[in-house]
């Protein structure tokens, strides 16, 4: 592969980014400050805050899950458990709304039974609490499933010095597991703390109101509902400002996260006799897991019993919108990713510049800083003395989402494009074997199965984003988490129910296919 | 004859300058400790990594401007010299089509060179259904269907069990008297490499250290490194306890 498709993707990127920059400088110059910019300081402070809570507590629950389950190797329904985790990670946000809501909310399966015995649920979920258990409820599984992987990692060598040494349980933990742990904290808090941070679908329905937004959300409230262009400026250059200093750690400690679900090949450990953890580690798994597992299964119970519900022109004009925006989205951040790798790993591979390699690398990820509503009110403010932004709704929906996805899809297509030159590069050159010949018969074995899960990412992200289509979305153009939104906030929970089960299989069934694809690969040679 | 002339190397403040010549023909064992500088050796000459100075010539020819692909080499690596993907037969292939759409008349050589390493009719298995001296056997057979004269081999043997060792050993040695070949060969097993080796080269810390007929570079004596390569003086030998 040359490096044109790279350097025409990083134009454009560079393009679009700086656009959008430059569209929130002018907005900063505009009057509006808007109603309350004295809460500005007070926004800022309960973000971080609810971010941090969010944080600590998700780390706390998969550190428990993901060494209770390492420990306990067998056990009747741990796949399944596994398969819980690894579907709450990828649930479209405002799924997971739904199903704290149908948990916990006052009409919901804890609720309803709170009710009874005289205790108000709803007046409690609405505001921190909702925002803390829907944020905890996705990213405990994420913490516990990289974690799990680490631990898993540790090899039987480890286990048999372990056992020959006789070294008893605390010191197991705190010898051989903590590292572990520890080792994937620094990364994993500042990846986690950034989406709680960036959180929109979230705190908007179950925040409860404007004492509980972040900074995203009051992007979107100032020009939305107010046009208070300098105030959302204000914000989104804050937010800007305060991810970028989150994202250093993220680089500085930014071995590549171990990604994907545990195959669950476990060995026997010598502590998994041990009195202490016989009686923790079932206690940690029933909670954690009925933590997980009953808000997915109040989706699909409520889902189910509403199903008639979808035969309705709302919800088809929806998923038609939602397929014709998402597919797109999904192919062109694949396509980004893909042509970016490619020229990190000719600059890294062929010319030696390791620093430009990494410097693509890190362009990547631009969306994690210039968040996607900062990146969407930038570029409504570029656009809006041309033409109406909402005109051009769908294209501009279709890049804010191709970039949402791109650190994910890069993350997916890099390692196989370097893996292919390091270890097959020399044997290549040596033969000749170059140009078309070369992503045939060396890259595509190798690339074939990340780019189906790279695009199975990339098109579930756009399916299920609601803070972009929201903005730019209007009467004409509702998606699928659109419509799901609208039904919430109308209470009208079996709709609602209906939609969020929809949305729930389309997302899984990508990530199914993209897991079952093998291709050429290299896993059916082996 | 295979020739350089300081040729050097540098990776940061480490760097390697190697002066060697290769008669014709001639099978060159290159051994040395870990890290020494052989695989950067066999690297330089096969062109996967550009050289900072010096000169390398084969039969005259100034290699240094020719891509990997273009000299007239064939090398073999430790591992990972065959893709898994692709059948034994195909991987042989390459060596005659990079892009692998063979001819009837390629298909009938990649049989004849398959027979040749002794494998015949193994051509459409893959690699993960071959043993791992099998593996290196395609790999051999790759490089003879290339048919270049100079042959590299960098350590390629050293995850087979003895035996195993020796008969690959042999069979490379007879295939360089039958196709005239020029062979360069790093080996961890100096005793096991003299037994087939015109020439032995001990390259330590970037440069060629000592180099000659086999026997006279195992029984040099004096010289610092090499004694400590083979452990010569150090454990109950007469050097220290003697006088």
């Amino acid at each position: 592969m040359s490096r044109l498709p790279g350097l025409l993707a990083l134009g454009a990127l560079v393009a679009v980014v700086g656009l959008a920059l430059g569209g929130l400088v002018i907005a900063g110059g505009e009057p509006g400050l808007g109603s309350s910019a004295s809460h500005i300081p007070r926004l800022v402070l309960v973000s971080l805050a609810q971010a941090g809570l969010s944080t600590v507590l998700s780390l706390a629950l998969g550190a428990a899950l993901a060494l209770a389950l390492a420990r306990r190797s067998r056990f009747p329904g741990r796949s399944a458990l596994i398969a819980a985790m690894n579907v709450a990670t990828v649930l479209p946000t405002i799924v997971i709304v739904f199903a704290v809501v149908a948990v916990y909310g006052r009409a919901g399966w804890l609720g309803s039974g709170a009710s009874l015995i005289g205790l108000d649920f709803d007046t409690w979920l609405y505001g921190l609490p909702g925002i803390l258990i829907a944020h905890v409820f996705f990213n405990a599984p994420l913490a516990a499933r990289i974690f799990l992987a680490g631990l898993s990692a540790i090899g039987p060598e480890q286990w048999r010095l372990v056992a020959h040494l006789g070294l008893p349980p605390a010191a197991i933990f705190r010898l051989v597991d903590r590292p572990v742990l520890v080792r994937e904290v620094p990364g994993l808090a500042a990846l986690i703390f950034l989406l709680c941070f960036t959180s929109f679908a979230i705190v908007l329905a179950l925040g409860g109101g404007p004492a509980n937004s972040t900074l995203e959300v009051a992007i979107f409230e100032a020009l939305r509902f107010e046009a208070a262009f300098r105030r959302a400026a204000l914000l989104a250059a804050l937010q800007i400002a305060i991810c970028l200093t989150l994202l250093i750690p993220i680089m500085a400690f930014g071995r590549r996260v171990a990604e994907g679900a545990s195959t669950g090949h476990q060995h026997d450990r010598p502590d998994r006799d041990a009195r202490m953890w016989r009686i923790a580690d079932p206690a940690i798994v029933l909670l954690g897991g009925a933590f997980i597992i009953v808000p997915l299964a109040a989706v699909a119970a409520n889902g189910l019993s509403a199903f008639a519900s979808l035969f309705d022109t709302l919800v088809v004009r929806a998923l038609v919108t939602s397929l014709a925006i998402g597919i797109p989205a999904g192919a062109l951040g694949t396509v980004l990713a893909l042509a970016l790798a490619s020229l990190s790993r000719h600059l890294r591979v062929g010319d030696g510049r390791i620093a430009a390699a990494n410097a693509v690398g890190i362009t990547s990820l631009v969306i994690l800083v210039v968040s996607p509503l900062a990146l969407s009110a930038g570029l409504f403010v570029v656009i809006r003395p041309f033409t109406s932004p909402l005109s051009v709704a769908p294209l501009l929906i279709v890049v804010v989402n191709a970039l949402m996805a791109l650190p994910f899809a890069y993350r997916q297509v890099e390692p196989p494009l370097m893996l292919s030159a390091e270890r097959y590069g020399r044997l290549a050159d040596s033969l000749g074997i170059a140009g078309v010949a070369r992503a045939r018969l060396v890259d595509w074995p190798l690339l074939s199965r990340p780019l189906a899960v790279a695009l199975a990412v990339a098109t579930a992200l756009s399916l299920g984003d609601l803070g972009v289509a929201a903005f730019f979305g209007s009467g004409d153009l509702v998606t699928l988490p659109l419509l799901l939104h609208r039904q919430l906030g109308a209470y009208r929970m079996a709709e609602a129910a209906s939609v969020s089960l929809l949305l729930s299989l389309m997302v899984l069934a990508l990530f199914v296919a993209a897991q079952r694809w093998t291709g050429d690969g290299f896993a059916r040679a082996r | 004859m295979l020739a350089l002339a300081e040729l050097g190397v540098d990776y940061g403040d480490w760097r390697a300058s190697f002066d060697l010549t290769v008669p014709k023909g001639a099978l060159c064992a290159l051994i040395g400790p870990s890290g020494g500088g052989k695989t950067t050796l066999l690297h330089a000459i096969g062109g996967f990594v550009r050289p900072h100075r010096g000169s390398l010539n084969f039969d005259g020819r100034d290699l240094l401007p020719l891509a990997p692909a273009e000299r007239p080499l064939s090398i073999l690596f430790q591992d990972h010299n065959l893709f898994p993907h692709l059948t034994a037969g195909d991987n042989i292939g390459l060596a005659l089509d990079p892009s692998l759409r063979l001819s009837a008349d390629q298909r009938a050589a990649v049989e004849a060179v398959l027979a040749r390493v002794g494998l015949a009719g193994l051509g459409g298995r893959k690699p993960g259904e071959l043993s791992g001296g099998q593996r290196q056997r395609v790999a051999l057979a790759r490089a003879l269907a290339r048919n270049r004269p100079l042959m590299l081999l960098d350590e390629p043997f050293s995850g087979l069990d003895p035996g195993l060792r020796r008969d690959m050993l042999e069979l490379v040695d007879g295939f360089r008297r039958q196709d005239g070949l020029t062979v360069l060969m790093s080996i961890h097993t100096p005793v096991e490499a003299a037994e087939i080796a015109d020439l032995m080269v001990f390259v330590d810390d970037g440069r060629v250290a000592a180099a000659g007929a086999p026997e006279a570079v195992m029984a040099e004596s004096g010289n610092e490194v090499l004694d400590r390569y083979f452990r010569r003086g150090v454990v109950g030998g007469g050097g220290r306890h003697g006088g």
